[in-house]
């Protein structure tokens, strides 16, 4: 990558997720949280003003006083030394709970994980079974045998949270298992019951940690509870549970009584809860993540090319558009630049570059659906004779489907899994054209027809997913063609189907140009497709275009350095021989472009000229290169 | 559909099987002997002898259980160990209170869960994004009672919109029966508020980000349509799996809150059951729990497969 000679990238490392500032300040006050409480449990005795179970009952239920700072209760008991010593019982639940669950839910789950079979079937049902319980109510069974109290509700609680335990540990090991198995094959004499102990207990602490904390949090909840309806903690203990419950029966004679504890409840688990988030977050994203570019690259310089001279059958303009992107937690850099093209009615152009080139982005501008992270910076686009860029919201969502269409990449994920393909053509028929439902579903078996899918009454029905891509596709390019639009943007759609389908999907857009004659933006990386259907083929390299002509023109005889070395990187026939030649070093990202030609960097050609912006010249053919004039270059073979 | 239903009732027969059998097994696992509970301390042989008969507890535990089950398939759970009230009968009487309670409480999670999700799913990292999050997170710690208790302390106590206990069944006034189940329903229904925007905003933030959304608005449908339509729909097959766990979470809650509002469900007659060890009405009231937790699994399976066509058995 050539950031490395960005001084702004190079200071700045990546750090640890949990240093950022945004977490940094989750963590913190967590942090402090816990420590109070774990100070309060452990020096309960030396923080507590009084003692928590000394009775005054002349000074009941009495508000917040300096003699005590949060009132007493209903038998005169200090609540802040009550509250302190809540929190021992507090830590205590959590403790104990926490760590019987680990202690039954791990060993089980590696057994029966390790196991399998019968053991395994049989657990796992006994666990499917204590899951569909209201986790409250066997917690109530369980107090039930063994009787109420502090320990044994926590006993109980420890047995409720092992499941959650018990299937994490099974799965750590089934998903090991076949790790450790599958590369034991290939490593003779490594004992593969050792290498899966060892796999294990380096895999099974970070989801440890985090279900950990979900149970702690759980517990804490759990123990109130359970103390508030009297199955756990038993008065006079003092546990915040307790404190409620005392609470609840005083509610119109001291409603403060309820705040101290229910805050310290909400307070610690609140605290759990976001550290468990933060531990969950870090070890999902592998503890590091980078930081983003902070400072901007200064903005590009473009020396703007002549004005495209108006035509008559011109049915799409675009003029000097430029598109910045922010990248997460980065500055704006430019993706698109100085980009100027026309289409004829029935025409088609086609957008040829590699990834990252700009060509999405380019057609995406065109429909104003680049999304949050860019804007239009400049430019004109001109849809027989209206000026897209200029619409508002409304103007553009009228456009958008009855004017301009466009077919995406991958049809799987371009249709709505949620909804038949019919619907999602006739949607379309309704909302934009004011079909009735009847005219437009009528209208979409007729279209599901004209595509080439056979048995179109029935199809209609189907859900994406039970469609082949070839099929899907064609479903997603009667929907673009449904309204009839000016103009249909194909954005590399092709690519993701079958090599067999891919000649039928391109024949079928010549002959439904044919029938329709829209004009046509034809986006690929792939020149042969875009020699097989274009009428015109702009070649784009990092944000801009550098070469466009016709498609016999182009190949005959390419003007441009990389134009030429697209053309002689194509295959051609099966032989192999003589190695393709390849174009040496790699494209610069938007953000690190040059300031004058983008190609010069990679060109064989390059002069002192290079260095300043370079702007398309030409009239038939249009070239964005110093030396167009002058280069012979290699043509396709 | 059906047949999607036929399959899941049978499932739910083992699973059944297994619970009775947990339970039932609480009778071998209970110290003492039943008989102590129900005949005090000054009892004759001949009476311990004929209450053992009477419980059939000279039967093996096998027998027992088997005895057991065939009452419970014919709907008869056995009989209250210190009234004569059958269990069946005080299940049912109980269980509309805690029924319309957790119904009341998955209704409100619902319509909050869903409002404030998508809400910050729409616009990420705003204010309203950051504000519903926050909320959520807290919602998540704060314990249904004590949330009961300051609704308690501010709309009954103080603003008096309320009443601050007490349960009036549908039938006798529907208008009493919301103002009864207000409260209660949403002090349960808060942390499973929270649990469902964080589950709603998280599935739309992803939905949102997919082709098929990009394709639709390029369609020329609008930001409107495409967020309750095309994206909600979506959206709402990981939170039907989240409202699926959360309605027994919701159950267990709604034990607890009861007690907070003085409603006479299901919770007040286990906490006097586990009290008094009254072993039949503990197994009845588990099993007739469980029973409800599966047919309502059974009846979200039927939601995902409506909303989910990929779900569907062919």
């Amino acid at each position: 990558m050539t950031s490395a000679s960005l001084p702004a990238q190079t200071t700045r490392k990546s750090r640890p997720a949990w240093m950022t500032p945004s977490t940094l300040a989750v963590v913190i006050p967590s942090v402090l949280v816990l420590a109070a409480l774990v100070v309060c449990a452990l020096f309960a005795q030396w923080l507590a003003p009084y003692d928590p179970l000394d009775q005054d009952l002349i000074a009941s239920l009495q508000g917040p006083s300096a003699a005590h700072w949060l009132g007493t209760d209903d038998l005169g008991r200090d609540v802040l030394s009550r509250l302190i010593y809540g929190s021992r019982i507090a830590v205590i639940a959590a403790v104990e709970a926490t760590s019987l669950a680990v202690l039954i839910g791990v060993p089980i789950g590696l057994f029966i994980g390790y196991r399998g079979g019968w053991w395994d079937r049989l657990t796992m049902r006994l666990v499917e079974a204590i899951v569909s319980i209201p986790g409250i109510m066997v917690a109530i069974v369980i107090i039930a045998i063994l009787g109420t109290g502090l320990h044994r509700a926590m006993f109980a609680l420890g047995i409720l949270y092992s499941t959650a335990f018990l299937r994490l540990a099974r799965s750590v090991v089934l998903t090991e298992r076949e790790e450790v198995y599958a590369k034991s094959a290939r490593v003779i004499g490594a004992s593969p019951t050792r290498i899966l102990v060892r796999h294990i207990f380096l895999n099974i602490a970070p989801p440890l940690i985090v279900q950990v904390t979900l149970t702690v949090g759980a517990v804490l909840l759990a123990e109130a509870g359970l103390s508030f309806i009297g199955i756990g903690v038993q008065p006079p203990q003092a546990s915040w549970g307790t404190m409620l419950n005392t609470a609840a029966s005083y509610m119109e004679l001291n409603p403060f009584l309820a705040v101290p504890p229910g805050l310290a409840i909400v307070a610690t688990v609140l605290a759990v809860n976001l550290l468990g988030d933060v531990l969950r977050d870090s070890i999902g994203r592998g503890i590091r993540v980078p930081a983003a570019p902070s400072t901007a690259p200064a903005r590009v310089r473009t020396a703007p090319s002549r004005p495209l001279p108006p035509r008559a059958d011109d049915m799409l303009r675009v003029e000097g558009l430029e598109v910045m992107v922010s990248p997460k937690g980065g500055a704006e850099v430019p993706v698109v630049t100085d980009m100027s093209f026309r289409i004829a009615r029935g025409e088609t152009l086609g957008l040829v570059g590699e990834s990252g080139s700009g060509k999405t982005v380019t057609g995406l501008a065109l429909m104003g659906l680049i999304g949050a992270g860019g804007r239009i910076t400049g430019g004109r686009v001109t849809l027989d004779g209206t000026d897209l860029l200029g619409l508002s919201k409304a103007g553009l969502e009228k456009v958008r489907g009855n004017d301009v269409a466009m077919v995406f990449q991958d049809p799987t994920t371009s249709l709505n899994p949620a909804y038949t393909v019919g619907n999602q053509i006739s949607e379309v028929l309704r909302v934009k054209q004011g079909l009735s439902r009847r005219a437009a579903w009528d209208r979409t078996v007729e279209l599901i027809d004209r595509v080439g899918i056979p048995r179109a009454t029935e199809r209609a029905q189907a859900y994406p997913h039970e469609l082949s891509g070839g099929m899907a596709q064609r479903i997603a390019i009667a929907r673009a063609l449904s309204c009839g639009p000016k103009l249909l943007i194909a954005d590399e759609p092709t690519t993701a189907l079958d090599v067999t389908v891919q000649q039928e999907i391109l024949d079928l857009f010549r002959d439904l140009q044919d029938e329709f004659g829209m004009a046509m933006l034809f986006v690929t990386h792939d020149l042969a497709v875009a020699a097989d259907v274009c009428d015109r083929i702009a070649v784009m390299y990092c944000g801009e275009i550098v070469e466009t002509a016709p498609v016999d023109d182009l190949f005959a005889n390419p003007r441009h350095p990389y134009t030429s070395g697209l053309l002689s990187a194509m295959p051609h026939g099966a032989s192999g021989t003589p190695p393709l030649p390849v174009i040496p070093g790699s494209v610069p990202t938007p953000g690190h472009w040059p300031e004058g030609c983008r190609f010069a960097a990679r060109c064989p050609h390059v002069t002192e000229a290079c260095a300043a912006p370079v702007p398309l010249s030409g009239d038939a053919r249009l070239i964005r290169c110093v030396r167009a004039d002058e280069l012979v270059l290699e043509a396709a073979q | 559909m059906t047949r999607l239903i036929g399959q899941r009732l049978l499932a739910m027969v083992p699973l059944l099987l297994i619970v009775s059998f947990l339970t039932f097994s609480l009778t071998a696992l209970l110290p003492g002997d039943p008989a102590d509970l129900i005949l005090g301390d000054r009892a004759t042989a001949e009476q311990y002898e004929m209450v053992h008969e009477r419980l059939g507890l000279d039967q093996p535990f096998l027998v027992r259980y088997v005895q057991w089950l065939e009452g419970a398939v014919r709907g008869d759970l056995g009989t209250s160990f210190f009234n004569s009230v059958r269990v069946v009968d005080a299940v049912v009487q109980r269980m509309p209170a805690t029924l319309s309670l957790t119904l009341a409480s998955v209704l409100i999670s619902v319509v909050v869960g869903l409002g404030a999700g998508v809400a910050a799913a729409l616009r990420p990292r705003s204010w309203i994004d950051r504000l519903a999050t926050f909320g959520a997170t807290i919602g998540q710690a704060i314990p249904n009672f004590w949330f009961g208790l300051i609704l308690v302390s501010v709309f009954a106590v103080a603003l008096n919109w309320f009443p601050a206990t007490g349960y009036v069944p549908f039938k006798d006034s529907p208008g009493q029966w919301l103002r009864s189940i207000t409260l209660p329903a949403l002090a349960l229904g808060l942390s499973t508020s929270a649990a469902i925007a964080r589950q709603v905003r998280s599935a739309m933030v992803g939905v949102l980000q997919q082709d098929y959304i990009r394709a639709a608005r390029a369609q020329g449908l609008s930001a409107l349509r495409v967020t309750f339509k095309h994206a909600l729909k979506n959206a709402l097959v990981p939170v039907i799996t989240v409202l699926s766990f959360q309605v027994t979470v919701l159950l267990g809650g709604a034990l607890i809150v009861e007690q907070v509002f003085a409603i006479n469900g299901i919770g007040s007659l286990a906490i006097a059951a586990v009290r008094q060890q009254d072993i039949p009405m503990i197994q009845g009231i588990v099993l007739v729990l469980v029973l409800v937790v599966m047919l309502v699994q059974l009846v979200t399976d039927i939601l995902y497969g409506l909303i989910n066509p990929k779900a569907r058995p062919s």
